[in-house]
C-alpha cells in the first residue's frame, strides 16, 4: 500500500546521508545536472521555488499587524473593525480545512491547484490593497476573505509538492526549510512594512489611505512572486513527470465528517486546548504593536520587532524542542508546561512593566513547545483512518475560534482597554489549562499513551513490531479491503502539522510517526 | 519623576450615576437660588469614601446679575469639614477650592469690590481660621501654532495667543452640581471654547472617556474646543493653565505609570500636578489628568489623541491676579505656577481634521485618587487561575483514592 511504503521510506530516510543526491539513476541521459530531475542540483533549484511559493502568503498574512497604527489612523477605524481583517481571513478556512486537500487531489490536481490557490492569494491581496487605496473598508474585508481562501490551502499544496519531490530523500530538511521560510516571511513583513509605508508616505506627500494602499500593493508583489513560483513549479513538475513517468503528488487526505461522532473524549479535550491556546496568541500578535507602543513607550519599529520575536524564535526552537519532546515523550506534561509558561508571559505583559522582550521570548518558546507536543498527540488518540478528519476538524474549529475571538478582542480593546484584553487572553489560556489538566487525569485513568515516556513507548513498539510484521504480511493479501480504509499517510500528517501553526515535526520524527502508524496494532 | 505604581491603595471602582448626563443641561438655578443634590448611595465602605452634601449657589450674596460674569459656589459639607468649590467667569475662567475644618463655614463676597477686580479680600471664606488649604486653577490662554513639519514640537510659528480673560463668556448654565460655561474670542468667526465643571457628592467615575476616577474631594473640569476655525491648515493647540496652591505652590508634575487602562483604553499613564511640601509625599492639592484628549464629540479610542505637558514654571502673580476676579479677590499675593498642555503628537491628525478637541482634568484637595483593578478583572483572574488549581487538587485526590483502592483490593493475594 502506498501509505506504508511512504512510511517505510521515511523511516529509511534516517539512515541515509542527507545529501542523498548520489542516486544517479538512468545512466546515459544527456541532461546536464541542473536540468536532470533526478539530480540533487535540480532539486535544489526546485526547492528554491518551493520555499518562495509560500513566502507571499506568509508575508501578507500579518500585513495588518505590521501596519496597525497606520491602518487604524488612515482609514479611521476602531480596533473592532481592524480585527475583522483577521476574522475574514479565518472564515473561509473553517470550511476549507476539510476540502482543501480533497480539491487538490480530486478536482484540480497539485499543479493546477497550487496555481489556483496562489491566484487567490494574489488577487485577494490586490483587492485588499485596492480597498485601502480607495478607502473602502468592505473591499479590504473582501480581499482578506479571498486571501484566506488561498492562504491555508496553499500551505497544504506546498507540502504536497515537497513530499512529491523529496520523499525518501531530504524531506525533513525541506520541511524545516519551508517552515523557516514561512517564519522569515512573517518576520520580514513585521520589520519592513513600516519602513515601506514611511517611504511611500514621503513620496506621495503625507500619510493617508493612498500611501497605505500603495504600500499594500507593493506587498502584493510578494504574492505575485509566489504565483510565478507556482507557475515555474508546475512547469518543472510536468517536465519531471514526463521524464520520470511518475505520478502527480497527492495530499492523501481522507476526510469523513461522520467520523466526528466517534471521536474519543481526549480528542475533544485536545481541541479545547488547541482553540483556547491559539486564540490567545494570534489575535494578540495582531494587536501587539500598539500595545507595546502605548504601554512600554516603544518606537513603532521596536514594537514591530518585539512583535515578530515570536516568529523568529519559533524557527530555530521548533526542531530543538521537537527533538526534546520526541526523546522524552510525556507529551501532556510538555503541553502543561507550554500552557503555563504562556499564561505566565501573558500575565507578565498584563500586570508588570517588565521589558516585553522577556515575555515575548517566553511566549515564542512556549508557542513552539506547544506545537511540538500538542499536534502529535492527536495521532495517539484516534485510529489512523480518522487522522485526516481529526486534523481537519481541529484546524476548522481553530479557525472558527480565531475568527470569533479576533472580533471579540477588537471590541474588548475598544471598550475596556489592554488590561482587560490581556486578562481575557489569560482566561482563554486558563480554559486550555483546565482542558490539559483534565486530559492528564483522563489519560492517566484510561492508561493511555499520551503521557508515556519515550522509552516506554519504544518498548511497547518493540513488542508490537513482531505482530505488525505478521499483520503487514497478511495485509498484502487483503490489499483491496484495506484500500478502502486509506489510512492517513505520514506525509498527509505532515501537511497538517505544517500549517500556519508552525507545528514542525523534527527530523527524527519519522521513527515516531512509524510507531504511530503501527499504533492500531499496538493496542 | 516616575514613582512606583501603587496597586492597592484604593478600595474599588464604580461608575457614579448620581448626575444627569451632559446632554440635558437645564437651567434649574437662577440668581441666589439653591439646589441641593441628594447624596447618592455609595457602594463602598471604608475610610477613603466620603459622602458630601452638596449645595449649589449662583452669585452668593448678590442682589442682581453681576455684569462681568457669574460666580458659582458649591458647598460640599461632610460631618466636620466643608469644601467650597468656587467657579468664576469674570475674566479668565478660574476654579477655587477651599477646604475648611468646620461644617458651617461660608463664603462672603463684597460684590462691588469683587467685580472691580482690583482689591484683594473681597471674597472670604469665614471663619477665616477654619481654612485648612486652598488651591486655584486658572485657564489662562489658548495657544495655536502652525505645525508645518508635523513634529508637534511647539517652539515656534505661534500665532498670537487667545487670552481667555478677553473672551465673551456665556452665563453659567447649571444642572445640579454641574456648570457649563462657553466663550468666544472677538476674533472667532465661529466655534467656541467650553468648560464644564462637575462636583461630586461621592466616589465614582466619569460617564464618558477618559472615565477619570473622582472622589467627593475633587471636581472635574472638561474643556473642549468646538468648531473653531484654525488659522492654518496644520494648526495644533495648547492650553495654558496656571495654578496657585497656598503655602505650597503646585510646583511639580508626577507622571505615574499604571498597568490599568480599563477605563481609558490604551492610556497607561496618569499625570498629577501637585502641591506638596518639598520632598514630601503628602499631597495637599492636585490637578490630575490622563494624557489623552479626544477629537470627536463621542470620545472613544479611535479618536483619542495623546497630549503632553510642559514643566511647571513660576508665573507672575500680579498678572494672574489681574486676569481673574476670583484670584484677585481671594489671594492677596498669589504665587502661581503655569504649564502648557499640548494636544497631539507628531503624526497625529491636526485640529482641522475634526475641528474638535476635548480634554478632562480633575482638581481636588488631598491625595489624588489612585486607580486599582476593577472587580471584573479580579473576578476573571480568580476564576481563571482558581479553577485549574481546584481541578488539579480534585483530580490528584481522586487518583490517590483510586490507587489506594486498587492497592487494598489487590492486597489479598491468593494463598497458593
Amino acid at each position: 500500500m502506498a501509505g506504508s511504503e511512504e512510511q517505510r521510506s521515511l523511516l529509511g530516510d534516517e539512515d541515509e546521508p542527507l545529501p542523498g543526491g548520489k542516486t544517479s539513476r538512468g545512466p546515459g541521459r544527456p541532461l546536464p545536472a541542473i536540468c536532470d530531475p533526478n539530480h540533487l542540483l535540480h532539486r535544489v533549484v526546485v526547492l528554491l521555488f518551493m520555499c518562495f511559493l509560500g513566502f507571499g502568503s506568509y508575508f501578507c498574512y500579518d500585513n495588518p499587524a505590521a501596519l496597525q497604527t497606520q491602518v487604524l489612523q488612515d482609514l479611521n477605524l476602531n480596533t473592532a473593525s481592524f480585527m475583522q481583517l483577521y476574522a475574514w481571513y479565518s472564515w473561509p478556512n473553517v470550511i476549507l480545512c476539510f476540502f482543501g486537500g480533497f480539491m487538490i487531489d480530486r478536482v484540480f490536481g497539485i499543479r493546477l491547484g497550487t496555481i489556483i490557490f496562489s491566484l487567490f492569494v494574489c488577487v485577494g491581496q490586490v483587492i485588499f490593497a485596492a480597498g485601502a487605496w480607495t478607502n473602502h473598508f468592505w473591499l479590504m474585508e473582501l480581499g482578506r476573505f479571498v486571501f484566506g481562501i488561498g492562504g491555508e490551502s496553499l500551505a497544504v499544496a506546498q507540502n504536497t509538492y515537497a513530499v512529491n519531490w523529496f520523499k525518501g530523500k531530504e524531506l525533513n530538511l525541506v520541511f524545516g526549510l519551508q517552515l523557516s521560510m514561512a517564519r522569515l516571511g512573517s518576520t520580514v513583513n513585521m520589520n519592513i512594512m513600516g519602513w515601506v509605508y514611511n517611504k511611500i508616505a514621503a513620496l506621495v506627500g503625507g500619510p493617508g489611505y493612498t500611501a497605505l494602499g500603495i504600500s499594500l500593493m507593493i506587498a502584493s508583489a510578494t504574492c505575485l512572486f509566489s504565483l510565478i513560483c507556482a507557475l515555474v513549479l508546475a512547469f518543472f513538475d510536468k517536465r519531471a513527470e514526463k521524464i520520470l513517468h511518475k505520478e502527480q503528488g497527492k495530499t492523501g487526505e481522507v476526510i469523513q465528517l461522520r467520523d466526528v461522532k466517534d471521536f474519543p473524549f481526549p480528542l475533544w479535550l485536545i481541541f479545547i486546548i488547541c482553540v483556547g491556546y491559539y486564540v490567545a496568541v494570534f489575535p494578540f500578535i495582531g494587536l501587539g504593536q500598539v500595545f507595546f507602543i502605548e504601554k512600554f513607550n516603544f518606537s513603532p519599529a521596536e514594537a514591530r520587532a518585539v512583535n515578530s520575536i515570536v516568529y523568529i524564535i519559533s524557527a530555530p526552537a521548533s526542531p530543538v524542542l521537537g527533538f526534546m519532546v520526541d526523546k522524552t515523550g510525556r507529551n501532556v506534561v510538555w503541553v502543561i508546561i507550554a500552557v503555563i509558561s504562556t499564561l505566565a508571559s501573558h500575565m507578565i505583559l498584563a500586570f508588570t512593566f517588565w521589558n516585553p522582550w522577556i515575555a515575548m521570548s517566553l511566549l515564542g518558546v512556549s508557542y513552539s513547545l506547544l506545537a511540538c507536543a500538542l499536534w502529535p498527540m492527536v495521532a495517539f488518540v484516534v485510529p489512523e483512518h480518522q487522522l485526516g478528519t481529526a486534523y481537519g476538524f481541529m484546524q476548522s474549529i481553530q479557525n472558527l475560534g480565531l475568527a470569533l475571538i479576533a472580533m471579540a478582542a477588537g471590541a474588548i480593546l475598544d471598550s475596556r482597554g489592554y488590561l482587560v484584553l490581556e486578562v481575557f487572553f489569560c482566561a482563554c489560556i486558563c480554559i486550555a489549562l483546565m482542558a490539559v489538566v483534565m486530559l492528564y487525569f483522563v489519560d492517566y485513568l484510561r492508561g493511555g499513551d499520551l503521557n508515556r515516556s519515550a522509552s516506554a513507548r519504544a518498548k511497547l513498539q518493540k513488542e508490537g513490531t513482531a505482530d505488525a510484521e505478521i499483520k503487514r504480511r497478511r495485509s498484502k493479501l487483503t490489499e483491496g479491503d484495506l484500500a478502502r480504509l486509506a489510512p492517513m499517510s505520514a506525509f498527509g500528517l505532515r501537511n497538517r502539522y505544517l500549517s500556519r501553526l508552525g507545528a514542525q515535526l523534527p527530523d527524527h520524527c519519522s521513527t515516531h510517526l512509524s510507531s504511530l502508524a503501527h499504533r492500531s496494532v499496538l493496542k | 519623576v516616575v514613582p512606583e505604581f501603587r496597586g492597592s491603595n484604593w478600595k474599588g471602582s464604580v461608575t457614579s450615576r448620581s448626575h444627569s448626563d451632559i446632554g440635558d443641561i437645564q437651567k434649574i438655578s437662577t440668581r441666589g437660588s439653591q439646589a441641593t443634590c441628594s447624596s447618592c448611595q455609595s457602594l463602598f465602605r471604608g475610610a477613603t469614601t466620603f459622602e458630601r452634601q452638596l449645595s449649589v449657589e449662583l452669585n452668593p450674596g448678590s442682589t442682581s446679575v453681576p455684569p462681568g460674569g457669574d460666580l458659582l459656589h458649591i458647598r460640599a459639607v461632610e460631618n466636620n469639614d466643608t469644601l467650597h468649590f468656587l467657579f468664576c467667569s469674570q475674566g479668565a475662567p478660574a476654579l477655587l477650592l477651599v477646604h475648611t475644618n468646620s461644617s458651617s463655614s461660608t463664603v462672603q463676597v463684597n460684590w462691588p469690590l469683587f467685580s472691580a477686580r482690583n482689591t484683594s479680600g473681597s471674597l472670604k471664606v469665614v471663619p477665616e481660621s477654619s481654612v485648612l488649604y486652598s488651591t486655584a486653577v486658572v485657564f489662562s490662554r489658548l495657544l495655536e501654532y502652525d505645525d508645518t513639519n508635523n513634529t508637534a514640537d511647539p517652539t515656534s510659528d505661534f500665532f498670537p495667543p487667545y487670552e481667555l480673560q478677553n473672551f465673551t463668556w456665556s452665563r453659567l448654565n447649571l444642572s445640579g452640581p454641574t456648570a457649563l460655561l462657553c466663550g468666544t474670542d472677538a476674533t472667532f468667526t465661529n466655534g467656541s471654547l467650553c468648560l464644564k465643571l462637575s462636583v461630586f457628592d461621592s466616589e465614582g467615575r466619569g460617564l464618558s472617556p477618559p472615565h477619570l476616577l473622582h472622589t467627593s474631594n475633587s471636581s472635574q473640569m472638561e474643556v473642549w474646543l468646538d468648531g473653531l476655525l484654525p488659522r492654518a491648515n496644520r494648526s495644533r493647540f495648547l492650553l495654558e493653565l496656571q495654578a496657585v496652591g497656598g503655602a505650597y505652590p503646585l510646583s511639580r508634575v508626577d507622571t505615574r505609570r499604571s498597568i490599568d487602562d480599563e477605563f481609558t483604553p490604551s492610556i497607561f499613564k496618569v499625570s498629577q500636578w501637585v502641591s506638596a511640601p518639598n520632598g514630601s509625599s503628602d499631597v495637599l492639592g492636585f490637578v490630575q489628568w490622563k494624557p489623552v484628549a479626544y477629537r470627536q464629540t463621542n470620545p472613544s479610542l479611535e479618536n483619542a489623541t495623546p497630549c503632553r505637558h510642559s514643566d511647571p514654571r513660576p508665573q507672575n502673580g500680579e498678572v494672574m491676579a489681574a486676569s481673574s476676579s476670583l484670584i484677585r479677590a481671594f489671594y492677596p499675593e498669589p504665587e502661581p505656577f503655569g504649564l502648557n498642555m499640548s494636544f497631539g503628537l507628531s503624526g497625529d491628525p491636526f485640529y482641522n481634521n475634526t475641528k474638535y478637541l476635548s480634554w478632562t482634568v480633575l482638581v481636588g484637595i488631598g491625595s489624588p485618587p489612585v486607580d486599582s483593578f476593577s472587580p471584573l478583572v479580579i473576578a476573571i483572574m480568580a476564576v481563571g487561575l482558581g479553577t485549574p488549581m481546584i481541578l488539579l487538587l480534585l483530580g490528584g485526590l481522586w487518583v490517590c483514592v483510586r490507587k489506594r483502592a486498587a492497592c487494598s483490593a489487590s492486597s489479598y493475594q491468593p494463598i497458593n
